[in-house]
């Protein structure tokens, strides 16, 4: 075995190990779960191999599974127990992602419709639970947030279409057509994201000052736009610029969390010492608050160095793909993930104003989990050269 | 196109670096914990907490009641100014503020604060308005610290108004924040410079006419009154302003930077901090200096710095930082046990000896006479400085037993007339009180 396999494997064993302690002392029926997380990493780490892909990046997203389990088992073990479906669902995602040519040329017209439709059917029959997500419910017991889907399919179509034809009037209008359905669903978080990596891909393959200044300053308005039409944003901008003086609205979230990460300094209170249960959305949006309240600086530190080496796992494995239109595909992919978790972590450090997302593997949400390893499927496909 | 994805890869790692900064920021280096919006702050109060107690083990705060419901309680009224208080809506001062973290893990903070002699002088300054500070000479120790008026920490919550209305500003820690002229009470150090320099000896013979004049200007005796040929010890016990206001001028801004080796015009370094008082940068005028040499003019000084000054000029001419935790024990960690610091020799042994025997002068025969019983062996100075329309300040510092002197003591009365007749009494009875307390362990050990 190779030694970085091994150190997985003792990793994953100790999570597994951490787990079980928790539950013995706890005494809880859900012991088999974070056991069952682990097989299931190994199984799908197993099959990746033998699909001749590289499954590196598949030991980190097991290790960010794990620890958002565990997390979430000490918030609330109802949500670790749904969380565990939602994997095995997502473990399914990745296979299917990692074994059928989703990203073949053929299919790029049908993502882009796809996405669109799953927005228009989020919008006229969607409910609200949490704030401003659409959840669609499916046969009155499934229900999942369209949107964590349609911005991948989006991404695969406006990717293809950047690699074949530069910028045309069709993508740009899928484009806009896109925006403006997630505006109406005052849903903005996944608007800035898609449009950043819109933005990042268009740049890669055609780069100037003229164009980057345009862009900025389209975004911009649009931001300006959205922040005059929407009040709750202004709440949110002002919450990020002075908490203090909205402690009963959106300010409180912004100060909870950075008092949390206060209050862990560098190594901690503990795994269950901290006040998790005063930080609203605690098991979703600012699991990372919770992270550091109990496991400090140096647990933060971890987390983000996985995610680093996540980021340089997917960036050479994009060196070795030799087809243009699948590399700004997987640079998509990549950055997808990569601004989600910048976009949340910065808004968290009140580096940015928040805007809302899950932290990508980590967070409490079926959707956003399945929806996250079914694109991790398709990247780590990108690693052997087929469609 | 390589090249392409290697920028994008450094993109992303560099905004991984700034979100890192930020982690930095928030988890160490912001300080969040006591914000008034910080639940965690307030959880705080709902936990049992280590006590505190004085240099005997006697407890001086502890936390009563049930769980969920606790209280803290406080041995005496006036130490509130010392140990601080702690209150789910007022929150936290001094050492309760100051070892929050330590009292949080149960940990015990030992004081060096004597509990029966806190009440002495407690019960000695109520109803005056005023600072009264003892310290132990060798090694800087604070047995009792008492501001009047004062706040009670166990019954805050129902006079928290009356306390904030109240205009003699009972939140105002006079020792440490209070800032006086000090009147005669500098004389000791004057005669101290005056000797070091050898400007003058203890017995040389001046006429004291009750007046001396510079630049045109007068400066007279207390009282007017001429007390005709006296030494220069004489001059110290009879507080002469005459005498001290002709050496101050010869010393000029030799003085002054004695009186900054006394440690007075800088923030004193310890746990309750404090003002600094005021020392000039130098004196323009002989009219300037010989007000210095009688403690008025720009000087100002705090109870403690005067009671430091004392101390140091019992533990011959030796100056100690002053302090007020000795130990911090239990709550499994380490026991941290504070060793006294010397803040270096301020007078030489033989002129400290000097200004000792013209202190106890003053006991004897001079204006701190018949204040004390004379096995008290009390070294001591009286000042009386002015302070416009309401009065003088009664100024008192003191050591006693005057060979190996065991405390030393600062009192101030605010407005309270002649040093003499409204502060002497009160050190003396605190030194007495503080004698009897050491001469009775003294006998059990």
């Amino acid at each position: 075995m190779r030694p970085l396999y091994r150190a997985w494997l003792y990793f994953v064993a100790w999570l597994g190990g951490m787990a079980l302690w928790l539950f013995y002392n706890k005494g809880t029926a859900l012991w088999w779960q974070p056991l069952a997380i682990c097989a299931i990493c190994v199984a799908l780490f197993i099959v990746t191999e033998r699909r001749g892909c590289p499954p590196g990046g598949l030991q980190l997203v097991s290790v960010l599974v794990l620890l958002g389990w565990v997390f979430l088992f000490r918030l609330d073990s109802g949500w670790a127990a749904r969380q565990f479906w939602g994997f095995v669902v997502g473990a399914g995602a990745y296979l299917l992602g990692l074994l059928l040519p989703w990203l073949h040329p053929r299919f790029g017209q049908l993502a882009a419709v796809a996405a669109l439709t799953l927005l228009v059917l989020a919008l006229v029959f969607g409910t609200r639970i949490s704030g401003a997500r659409a959840w669609l419910t499916v046969f009155d017991t499934f229900t999942f947030q369209p949107v964590e889907f349609a911005r991948i399919l989006l991404i695969i179509y406006l990717g293809g279409e950047l690699a074949q034809n530069r910028l045309n009037v069709k993508s740009a209008a899928v484009l806009g057509l896109f925006l403006l359905l997630l505006a109406l669903q005052t849903d903005l978080g996944p608007a800035l994201l898609v449009f950043l990596v819109f933005s990042a891909l268009y740049f890669t393959i055609s780069f100037s000052w003229l164009k980057l200044v345009l862009f900025l300053g389209l975004g911009t308005a649009a931001a300006a736009a959205a922040v005059w039409k929407f009040p709750h944003l202004r709440t949110r901008l002002l919450a990020w610029l002075t908490p203090w003086d909205f402690l009963d609205s959106k300010g409180y979230q912004v100060l909870q969390g950075i008092f949390a990460l206060n209050a862990g300094g560098l190594v901690g209170r503990g795994m269950g010492e901290g006040m998790a249960d005063v930080i609203p959305a605690a098991h979703t949006d600012y699991i990372l608050a919770v992270i550091g309240e109990e496991f400090g600086l140096l647990g933060t530190f971890a987390l983000l160095l996985v995610y680093v080496g996540l980021a340089f796992w997917a960036f050479r494995l994009l060196l070795e793909v030799g087809d243009g239109r699948l590399r700004l595909i997987g640079l998509g992919f990549t950055l997808l993930l990569h601004v989600q978790v910048l976009l949340v972590v910065g808004g968290i450090l009140r580096l940015i104003p928040f805007t809302g997302m899950t932290l990508p593997f980590v967070s409490y949400g079926s959707s956003s989990l399945t929806a996250q390893l079914w694109m991790f499927g398709m990247l780590t496909r990108l690693g052997r050269e087929q469609l | 196109m390589n090249g392409q994805m290697r920028r994008w890869f450094l993109g992303t790692a560099a905004c991984y670096v700034i979100i890192l900064g930020g982690l930095l920021y928030w988890h160490l280096a912001a300080d969040l914990g006591t914000h008034s919006a910080n639940p965690r702050y307030y959880r705080v109060f709902s936990e049992p907490r280590g006590t505190i107690v004085d240099r005997r083990g006697e407890p001086l705060a502890v936390t009563l009641g049930e769980e969920e419901n606790f209280r803290r309680s406080y041995a005496a009224a006036s130490l509130t100014h010392v140990v601080g208080y702690f209150h789910p809506r007022y929150g936290m001062t001094a050492l309760e503020r100051i070892y929050h973290e330590e009292l949080l893990v149960g940990r015990t903070v030992q004081t060096t604060i004597d509990l029966e002699l806190q009440l002495k002088v407690e019960s000695l300054m109520e109803g005056r308005i005023g600072a009264a500070v003892a310290l132990s000479p060798a090694t800087g120790e604070v047995l009792a610290l008492v501001s009047s008026p004062w706040i009670d920490g166990n019954v805050l919550a129902e006079r928290w108004s009356e306390y904030s209305e109240d205009g003699r500003s009972p939140f105002l820690n006079r020792v440490t924040q209070g800032q006086y002229p000090p009147g005669s009470v500098i004389k000791p150090i004057v005669y101290g410079t005056a000797l070091e320099r050898e400007l003058t000896s203890p017995d040389q013979i001046w006429n004291d006419q009750g007046v001396f004049r510079v630049d045109g200007r007068t400066v007279q005796n207390f009282g007017g009154r001429s007390l005709g040929a006296i030494t220069t010890e004489e001059a110290l016990a009879l507080s002469s302003n005459t005498v001290f206001a002709e050496l101050a001028v010869e010393l000029g801004d030799d003085l002054l930077s004695v009186l900054r080796r006394f440690a007075l015009g800088s923030e004193p370094l310890w746990e309750l901090g404090g003002q600094s008082g005021f020392v000039p940068q130098r004196a323009y005028s002989d009219h300037n200096k010989a007000l210095l040499g009688i403690g008025q003019g720009e000087l100002l000084v705090t109870p403690l710095q005067m009671g430091m000054v004392a101390a140091a000029l019992a533990n011959r001419g030796v100056l100690m930082q002053p302090y007020l935790v000795q130990e911090l024990r239990g709550g499994f960690r380490l026991r941290q046990i504070t060793r006294p610091v010397e803040l270096g020799q301020v007078l030489s042994e033989s002129v400290a000896a000097q200004v000792r025997d013209a202190m106890v002068l003053t006991a004897r025969s001079g204006t701190a006479q018949g204040v004390c019983s004379d096995e008290v062996q009390l070294a001591a100075k009286t000042g009386t400085a002015q302070a416009g329309a309401k009065g003088d300040h009664a100024w008192f510092i003191g050591f006693a037993p005057s060979p190996m002197p065991q405390i030393a003591v600062a009192v101030l009365v605010e407005h309270g007339g002649t040093g003499s007749a409204a502060a002497a009494p009160i050190g003396a009875a605190i030194i007495e009180e503080a004698l009897k307390i050491w001469n009775r362990e003294k006998g059990i050990r």
